[in-house]
């Protein structure tokens, strides 16, 4: 197959500037095109569905609403009353990858949730943040999360490792998970749309089926994946609460 | 892949933090405020309607209290007039037949009385003309002469017989 009919092709980053920031080459990309979209289109639903004068909702400012109270559900559900400071910070989380994951399955449009470096960041700063909150919560005692209590001792030696290897893992995890659920899923559907012009006369309707399918699948994963990331950043929260 | 090519990590991350930042920082200061604010703006209002339906609910239970109250009162009321009404007009039917039967039966001595003395009149108007025709008979008849007083007395041994 050649490079230009790669199902990876879509991965592909195009800037449309060269811009540079000191060394750094901070060029407008199809990438940033895609944050700024997401970013514009969240902003622009949740500010003008909404009439704050408005007892009885419309349909668009019910969809807010109900946005709303799902995440403050999630947030009082798992962490508690604690939680309440981080509500705009897992709302924002939760909004800008499911927003990211729908205009990723818009047609043509780039999918930023599907490179690592973006999910890894995502990921890494709920992971410091956490930790930071831990040690603030805890100080010294934090430690304890990775001692777990009613264990025998000697097996400690190996537990306390696989703890700590388990808590450092959890940024790798929390962004691998996002970005192989969306690699996957879309180069799945290159390949079936590949499929589709490749296959003879008109058995290519066999895998445009499929790929119309998929994307229905496709979308259910886009919000499935955007609410892991919320509910796990929530019980990493909890964690820094209640250690265990 | 070209997720492994680092040629755009710098760019991304840029842009990551400045699309990511201005997000939280506009769903913090703007959005979520004005929808927590209608959601608790709803809340209030169904508070408020919810404790001014209770505060109906117990106005209109007290009047429906105060109206069976009437309603007993008035009950109670009206079988109590219809008793007195009862009892007095009983009381006053006895008087009324009372009174009745009083002049029945005087008008019933008063009619016997008028029959008796009608009776006596007749029994001494019978006597007389029994007496005359005696009288009569006799003088046809007889060759003796009878003076009145026999005549009366043997008519007024026929006397229990008319009777």
């Amino acid at each position: 197959m050649a490079a230009k009919d790669s199902p990876l092709k879509q991965f592909e980053i195009v800037p449309y500037s060269n811009t540079e920031l000191g060394s750094y080459d901070i060029s407008f990309t199809n990438s940033s095109l895609s944050m700024v979209i997401t970013v514009a289109v969240i902003t622009l639903f949740l500010t003008l569905t909404v009439n704050p004068r408005s007892i009885i909702p419309s349909r668009m400012q019910l969809i807010s609403e109900l946005m709303y109270n799902f995440i403050a559900q999630l947030l009082s559900d798992t962490v508690g009353d604690n939680g309440k400071k981080y509500f705009p910070f897992v709302f924002s989380l939760f909004m800008f990858v499911l927003i990211g994951n729908m205009v990723g399955m818009v047609p043509y449009q780039f999918t930023f949730t599907s490179h690592i470096i973006v999910t890894f960041a995502l990921a890494a700063v709920v992971f410091i943040g956490v930790t930071i909150l831990g040690f603030v919560n805890h100080g010294i005692k934090f430690f304890t999360f990775f001692y777990i209590p009613g264990v025998p001792f000697y097996m400690h030696p190996l537990l306390i490792p696989i703890e700590v290897i388990s808590y450092l893992s959890r940024p790798i995890s929390l962004s691998v998970r996002l970005f192989a659920n969306m690699l996957a899923g879309h180069t799945l559907l290159k390949v079936f749309a590949g499929f589709v012009v490749a296959m003879p006369f008109f058995t290519g309707a066999l895998p445009l089926a499929f790929i119309v399918a998929l994307t229905g699948l496709e979308i259910l994963i886009a919000f499935l994946q955007a609410y892991v990331f919320a509910i796990l950043t929530c019980l990493y929260i909890n964690d820094a609460y209640h250690l265990h | 892949m070209p997720q492994l090519n680092p040629e755009f990590f710098v760019s991304q991350l840029f842009w990551l933090v400045v699309t990511f930042s201005f997000l939280f920082v506009f769903l913090w200061r703007v959005s979520l405020p004005r929808i927590s604010n209608v959601l608790e703006k709803r809340e209030r209002k169904i508070n408020e309607d919810l404790s001014a339906a209770k505060e109906l609910q117990v106005e209109a239970s007290k009047i429906q209290e105060t109206i069976e109250n009437q309603l007993k009162q008035a009950r109670a009321d009206a079988s109590e007039m219809i008793k007195s009404s009862s009892i007095s007009l009983q009381d006053k039917a006895q008087v009324e037949l009372h009174k009745l039967d009083k002049e029945l039966e005087a008008k019933i001595d008063e009619s016997a009385k008028a029959i008796e003395d009608s009776k006596n009149e007749l029994v001494s108007q019978i006597q007389e003309q029994v007496h005359e025709i005696t009288k009569l008979t006799i003088s046809k008849v007889a060759t003796f002469n009878v003076t009145d007083d026999e005549i009366k007395k043997a008519v007024s041994k026929t006397e229990g017989s008319i009777n």
